[in-house]
């Protein structure tokens, strides 16, 4: 595959604050790419350097091959952008709107218009201003697919959608992704990233934490293992073993509670010297993995509630 | 402090607004008194004003003109009424405005009743506007004291207290439209055309006989009964005919109450973002466009950038020519009808003969000459206009509705050059219709005036408009809209101060040449002044080169 996307150490700032940081990452060209974040992070200010509306101040990033600032009208041809918060003329009709930019698109298949139109159930015949959040998106999210772009570029997506709007959604990209094309979107909901994309970057206070694959992210893992036994065994026995971070002595004095990076083989052999009453081990989700980033400045943080 | 409550909080809002028209109005009343000395220099030209009052007396009733405060009350009877436009904007969108952003809803999260959350609002723009009318009152008095006017300090308050009393009346029924309306712009739209129906009411009785009754029905004839600055004893006439009435003052305080009263009651009882249901009589017919069919739209105006602006402006550009072409014809028609009255009154009034000599530019026996004068007001407007779409433009990009737009494959130039194309258009329009209308007038009153001249002094204020646009459009590459649109405004008075006033102090060419209204020059008497067009083009051109490399290069909105 070749990279559709390429991003090497990309900085903004606006004037004496922060925007991002010496980003870089690759998207593979029919891949889903999620970008993940919590507010403020940067993932914003990321898109809108890829879509031109923002100019680096050092680095650079391309789209295609083309430059993103220099060859921004050759890269919208090949894009379907969703902003992260949806401006438009409130006194022009869904349909107008959907009209205006197939358009300045060149025109589009307005069958597919309408097929769209009708998998997201929005009615096009209202004015922009009378529409609910949720069906505000869905024009977004319509006029960012009707000309079925090579590259999807999409700022929190499902921001406002209701589940089952997001299935559709959902399927719509799984579409677009079998299709050979590229997704490049960004988002708060882990669930949704986890479920729809095969790769993920972390960014955090706009420099890039982590990129990987969703299952690479997971392999990280670092694994709750509770253990308890039939008599009080000595938190010793653990501490030093491969792969332990933490231990603890849960308040009956029969149990115990371990962080475990990586494979747990070492703690199941200190553990077989025991007799184990009951042994189980919990595997981080993504979102799991997500929080670790963001908590304690990236250091190791208890999972406790997810122990079971 | 300011945030300590919603009526703080909405002072705050106006605190511009308050030292804006209050020290704007107020320094004009001001001038205007600091000038009527001259005016009424010699008792032939205190005879001709009042002769002049008497024909303009549709404008104003015209009482006592030879004096300061009576002067000032008739030349301001009409301009003074300008001061509604911002309480019918700000009470458009007090309620309405707040419901379109969808901030009420989370301001009406708060455990305070909605009537209270109304009323603290109402409350601000009441504060507001008495703010300024104790402005205006304060320079209107420092105007009178420096010309030793008869009227004192508790006249001018007085007078400070009418206008707000009329403006507090139009943002009332601003309120209360806005609950009938789901915008705020329908709303301002509404009252405003009903300030002007109420301002044309008024004028009826002052020129039709026996028609005071239907004048009675307009608010402005309420505001005009009363005339604080002119303290009838002095004149001999009776006291009771001059002077404040109270009476007057009651009706208009009861309107304000009445209106504001049924507004909150109305907002108390509808839902928020809906609007009061009126009966099945009353509703315009909805189009039923069923969703199957509501594409394609196959609308002209949706096919490109410059079609898009094009249909946008196109509304504003329809209610501007109407004032701009309507006020050039009018004018054609007024300066044949007072062609005695001027003569008369040039022979006798050395300073307005000097003023207009200097600004129309061309001997006072033609009545080209007055109209050259009037004319420079057309390319004001046009400028106004401008200002407005200037406006509009860097709005658009601050609110982010340039984001989608230039997620397409529009280069940014194209964009800005395509908007600004459709304002080209619209203003050539207009200087088109506004020649169509002056030459019917000029037909129709049989006023001689040269067709070459008269298409070179309307269509030559295109340019005019096209640069105050274009220096719009540059100084957003960089500012915000409040203080692009603040700054061009600014910039349109000093030019226009400039122009009218510098004559009079006799300031220098190269001063006068500091104004954009200076190479309008007078093309009425004298034809189009070629090179300084071309020049005031070419200045324009360059402003807009100069915006476009800007808006090429920088970060779009919301950053």
């Amino acid at each position: 595959m070749t990279a559709i996307i390429e991003v090497d150490n990309l900085t903004k700032r606006y004037g004496s604050k922060r925007g991002i940081i010496d980003v870089s990452f690759q998207v593979e060209e029919g891949e889903v790419f999620g970008f993940l974040g919590p507010n403020g992070a940067g993932k914003t200010t990321t898109i809108r350097l890829l879509m031109a509306l923002l100019r680096a101040n050092a680095g650079r990033a391309r789209i295609a091959g083309l430059d993103c600032w220099q060859q921004s009208v050759e890269i919208k041809r090949l894009i379907g952008y969703l902003p992260g918060e949806l401006a438009l003329d409130p006194n022009l009709t869904g349909g107008q709107i959907l009209e205006y930019f197939g358009h300045l698109r060149g025109g589009i298949d307005q069958a597919y218009l309408k097929q769209l139109i009708a998998r997201l159930d929005v009615d096009p015949s209202r004015k922009f201003r009378q529409y609910s959040s949720g069906n505000k998106r869905k024009i977004g999210i319509i006029q960012a697919f009707m000309h079925r772009p090579r590259l999807l570029i999409l700022d929190e997506p499902t921001n406002g959608l209701d589940p089952l709007n997001q299935q559709e959604f959902d399927r719509m990209v799984k579409e677009v992704r079998d299709d050979g094309r590229t997704v490049f979107l960004s988002s708060h909901i882990l669930t949704e990233v986890e479920q729809t994309c095969h790769r993920v970057a972390i960014i955090r206070e706009g420099q890039l934490v982590r990129v990987g694959s969703v299952e690479e992210l997971k392999d990280i893992k670092r694994q709750e293992i509770t253990l308890t036994f039939a008599n009080a065994v000595p938190i010793e026995a653990f501490k030093g073993l491969a792969g332990v971070e933490q231990v603890e002595t849960l308040a009956d004095g029969h149990t115990l509670r371990l962080s475990v990076q990586g494979q747990a083989d070492a703690v199941i052999k200190a553990a077989a010297q025991h007799s184990v009453v009951t042994l189980t081990s919990h595997e981080p989700s993504l979102e799991d993995i997500f929080l670790r980033y963001y908590e304690g400045d990236g250091q190791a943080v208890k999972e406790a509630s997810h122990v079971v | 402090m300011w945030f300590r409550s919603v009526y703080l909080k909405t002072l705050r809002d106006f605190r511009v607004a308050i030292l804006g028209w209050g020290v704007g109005m107020g320094l004009l009343m001001y001038v205007v008194l600091a000038a009527v000395p001259s005016l009424v220099a010699t008792a032939a030209a205190r005879a001709a004003l009042v002769s002049l009052g008497g024909t303009f007396s549709w404008l104003a009733e015209p009482i006592a003109l030879g004096t300061p405060g009576g002067y000032v009350t008739w030349k301001y009877g009409l301009t003074i009424l300008a001061m509604a436009i911002w309480p019918l904007i700000a009470c458009s969108r007090l309620l309405r405005g707040e419901e379109e952003r969808g901030s009420l809803d989370a301001l009406l999260s708060l455990p305070r009743g909605r009537g209270r959350v109304a009323l603290e609002k109402l409350a601000a723009v009441w504060t507001a506007l008495l703010g300024m009318g104790l402005l205006i009152a304060l320079l209107a008095f420092a105007g009178g004291k420096s010309v030793s006017a008869d009227f004192g300090l508790f006249d001018a308050l007085l007078f400070g207290l009418n206008v707000a009393l009329i403006c507090g009346v139009f943002g009332s029924l601003a309120l209360l439209l806005s609950q009938f309306t789901q915008e705020r712009g329908t709303a301002s739209g509404l009252t405003g055309g009903l300030l002007l129906v109420f301002v044309v009411l008024d004028m009826v009785h002052r020129i039709i006989p026996n028609t005071e009754w239907l004048s009675r029905l307009s608010p402005v004839y309420y505001y005009n009964l009363s005339k604080p600055l002119v303290p009838a004893s002095s004149y001999g006439v009776p006291s009771s005919s001059y002077g404040a009435n109270p009476g007057a003052m009651l009706v208009l305080l009861a309107l304000c109450v009445l209106l504001s009263g049924a507004a909150v009651w109305l907002f108390a009882r509808r839902d928020v973002g809906g609007t009061v249901a009126l009966p099945s009589f009353l509703r315009l017919p909805e189009r039923a466009v069923r969703p199957e069919r509501a594409l394609p739209v196959n609308a002209w105006s949706l096919r490109s950038v410059y079609t898009r602006s094009l249909g946008m402006i196109a509304v504003p550009t329809f209610w501007w020519t109407l004032v701009i072409a309507g006020f050039a014809g009018w004018m054609v028609v007024v300066v044949k009808q007072i062609e005695a009255q001027m003569t008369s009154l040039y022979a006798s009034s050395p300073l307005l003969k000097e003023e207009i000599t200097k600004v129309g530019g061309g001997d006072l026996a033609t009545n080209a000459t007055f109209l050259s004068f009037l004319f420079v007001f057309l390319p004001l407007l046009l400028m106004a206009f401008a200002v407005t779409q200037a406006n509009r433009w860097s709005a658009d990009e601050e609110d982010g509705r340039l984001e989608l737009v230039l997620s397409t494959p529009q280069p940014r130039l194209r964009v800005l050059l395509g908007r600004f194309a459709a304002l080209t258009t619209a203003t050539v329009i207009m200087g088109v219709l506004t020649l169509a209308a002056t030459a019917l007038a000029s037909a129709a009153t049989g006023l001689q005036l040269d067709g070459g001249n008269l298409a070179a002094a309307t269509l030559s204020m295109i340019p005019l408009g096209l640069l105050v646009a274009a220096l719009g459009y540059l100084l957003s590459g960089w500012l915000r809209t409040a203080l692009d649109t603040g700054l061009l405004s600014f910039l349109l008075v000093i030019w226009f101060f400039i122009s009218f006033v510098g004559p009079d102090l006799n300031w220098s060419d190269a001063v006068l040449r500091l104004s954009a209204f200076y190479y309008y020059g007078t093309p009425l008497l004298h034809g189009l002044p070629l090179l300084d067009t071309l020049g005031v083009l070419a200045v324009g051109i360059v402003a807009l080169a100069l915006a476009s490399v800007r808006f090429v290069r920088k970060d779009i909105g919301r950053s």
